[in-house]
């Protein structure tokens, strides 16, 4: 029954999408469609029995992504966006990604205010949908300390323009449900209470260096309870920049990275391994870890574009369970986003407690978008 | 106290009188406003003269600009399909946006519209001010828009917009008697934003570089267009600041046409800091060309 729901209303938005090409001027609202396939193998799959050989190239179905905006009102607009994971699309399960009203003006002060459910602006990669990055895989801190789908909550978020002159510097506070924590940098809260809140906060401020390049840079914060057994809270600070070039329409060049510090109490892991002493007796540790990632990807004759990345973490738990990888990746764009092509090769070295091991991957991201494309932000 | 208060009184009407601050999408749309405004008005602009104003990038940096305005002047139809987003992250809820194509007698509106067609814009296409003829409207909305933010300096705006039409017209008369030669004279075009401007000078553009608007030059397309250029005996392809050169290069070595550079806004290319000069350069290059 649930299939056949989620079946009937995606044919419903493609109907949508049809609709408003047809009517362009109606108050139909914007449709995109963006799905997203994958080619892939690595040769990690058999090093459990000493073999180390690439698995045989699987095609996968990785997301479809529905994102649906219009205006509320002349103050207000939302956005919802909707997915089908990869694995979920023959289960016919439809996912709410985001849903999300923002109040853009109106209010005292000029601040807007946003809630629903949606990527909470921290750091600078977390608020990008993955067929907006230019390479295929997550940076391993972020998949570490946000986990797969970044930071995404519900919740009720604040911001506001900062009086600093010509620059612009904006601050953003949210109040989040907490949810999320379990599912990536926390234990699983299966006790049935109610979550405890979460709280983050972001600062950045942009800086043109001139008519070609220009500069940005963030300062995260975000605390929240990652043991509702024990109460224990976590808390992250996130320094991020992000530097572009871009002489002429054909030519760019894009340097980001981000640096996460993590820092938290724990009574136990999320495994609900308990943390001892050396004699054996229970105790509470103080884990300071941290991660970082940075990539460089230069566009080039307009269609192509080239980059490298570098990712290097411990655990939301443990400093000694470290991963780091260099990865490379080929972009394909023939005419913007609407068509894409990506290529990456990642070499990955895990390391924990008594094993460590390396991991090659080669994989192709096809990718296409159907429906408005709007102008890309910095 | 009494001092004190006169003093901020007059402050503040030094402050009020003269400074609309007004921000315009192109630097063309700013050279008018500046004519009309005088050192009544502050403006700027967000893209410049050898940018693509179709590809703009959403800087927080545009919306400082919005930020403190009172006036933003667009082309509308569409060009500036980036507006939006820099509106709103402006959080402006004074400012006044005005569209100055909507009088504005517009060509190409496609009967449908479709991804197929390449970029097409949904209400025609949007590079009007490329006739020159065009400027009256868009003048006298600037003035009607100016005189809504400060209706004391009306007549003002209204004289000097008067005085810049009545110069233009004479520089359109000029310019149209330079071309007056090569009316019906066929010619070739990276981008469709010559359309408004050849049907002016009765130019006839007789394919574009492109495919299909927005859509990168292909093989098969650039080897049928050095057929079309030989058989038309076609003399020149006017390229954009901001486009590449290697395709028309590729057909006028093949070819022997000459390729030159047509500016579609103020400070495309050196000299061309207002859009009288911009014309004039635009005028002289082609012309001379086409000699």
């Amino acid at each position: 029954m649930h299939r056949r729901l989620s079946l009937l209303f995606l044919a419903f938005v493609l109907l949508c999408v049809a609709a408003a090409a047809g009517f362009a001027q109606s108050m139909n609202p914007d449709i995109s469609v963006i799905p997203r396939f994958i080619l892939h193998t690595n040769d990690g799959e058999k090093l459990a029995e000493g073999k180390r050989e690439f698995s045989r190239p699987d095609f996968a179905f990785e997301e479809l992504e529905i994102a649906i905006q219009a205006y509320l009102n002349p103050y207000a607009k939302a956005d919802v966006v909707l997915t089908l994971p990869g694995p979920d699309v023959e289960a016919g399960k439809l996912g709410l990604e985001e849903v999300y009203a923002t109040i853009l003006r109106g209010l005292p002060l000029d601040l807007n205010v946003r809630f629903g459910k949606y990527r909470v602006d921290y750091g600078k990669l977390n608020m990008m949908h993955p067929h907006a990055w230019p390479f295929v895989t997550q940076p391993l801190s972020q998949e570490r300390f946000l986990g797969e789908e970044g930071l995404n909550d519900l919740g009720i978020s604040a911001s506001i323009l900062l009086p600093t002159g010509d620059i612009y510097s904006k601050l953003t506070v949210d109040l989040l449900r907490g949810s999320v924590i379990g599912e990536a940098t926390g234990i699983e809260d299966t006790t049935g209470a109610s979550p405890y809140y979460a709280t983050s906060a972001r600062l950045m401020s942009f800086f043109p260096l001139g008519d070609f390049s220009d500069l940005e840079v963030g300062l995260s914060g975000y605390t929240g309870i990652h043991d509702p057994y024990n109460r224990d809270r976590f808390w992250y600070g996130n320094l991020d920049f992000k530097y572009k070039y871009k002489p002429d329409a054909y030519t760019s060049l894009v340097v980001q990275g981000e640096f996460l510090y993590n820092m938290r109490t724990a009574a136990q892991d999320r495994d609900f391994n308990q943390f001892v002493d050396a004699d054996g007796n229970p105790e509470r540790r103080t884990i300071n870890s941290s991660g970082l990632y940075l990539y460089a990807d230069y566009q080039f004759l307009k269609l192509y574009s080239a980059g490298v990345r570098f990712d290097w973490t411990e655990s939301p738990y443990s400093t000694e369970e470290r991963a780091q990888a260099i990865a490379v990746f080929l972009g394909f764009y023939p005419v913007e986003e609407t068509l894409g092509l990506r290529l990456q090769y990642q070499h990955t070295m895990t390391e924990a407690p008594g094993a460590s091991q390396s991991v090659n991957m080669i994989a192709l991201q096809a990718l296409f978008s159907l429906g408005p494309h709007k102008a890309h932000p910095f | 106290m009494k001092h004190l208060l006169f003093i901020v009184l007059v402050a503040w009407a030094g402050i009020a009188h003269g400074t609309i601050k007004v921000v315009t999408s192109l630097p063309d749309l700013a050279d008018f406003t500046r004519q009309v405004g005088g050192d009544r008005v502050t403006v700027d602009n967000i893209v410049r003269g050898d940018q693509n104003p179709h590809f703009v990038e959403v800087k927080p940096s545009y919306m400082m600009k919005l930020k403190a305005a009172d006036l933003f002047f667009l082309i509308g139809m569409d060009l500036e399909m980036w507006a939006p987003q820099i509106i709103d992250g402006s959080r402006n809820t004074k400012l006044e946006v005005v569209d100055l194509s909507k009088r504005i007698d517009k060509l190409e509106i496609p009967a449908k519209l479709d991804a197929s067609q390449g970029d097409v814009h949904r209400y025609g296409n949007p590079h009007y001010w490329l006739d020159p003829r065009n400027i009256r409207i868009i003048v006298e909305d600037i003035v009607a828009a100016l005189a809504r933010v400060s209706p004391g300096d009306e007549q003002f705006f209204r004289a000097n917009g008067e005085a810049y039409l009545k110069k233009l017209d004479g520089k359109i008369a000029q310019w149209s008697a330079t071309m007056k030669s090569f009316a019906g004279t066929r010619i070739i075009t990276f981008h469709k934003s010559w359309t408004y401007f050849s049907r002016w000078l009765g130019l006839t553009v007789v394919e574009q570089v492109e495919p299909k608007p927005g859509i990168a030059p292909s093989p098969s397309h650039t080897a049928g267009l050095m057929t079309l250029v030989r058989q038309a005996n076609i003399k020149v392809i006017a390229v954009e600041p901001f486009y590449d050169l290697s395709a028309p290069d590729q057909i006028a070595r093949s070819t022997g046409a000459k390729v030159i550079r047509l500016c579609t806004s103020v400070g495309g290319a050196e000299g061309t800091q207002d859009y009288m000069s911009l014309m004039d350069y635009n005028i002289t290059t082609l012309a001379g060309a086409l000699k």
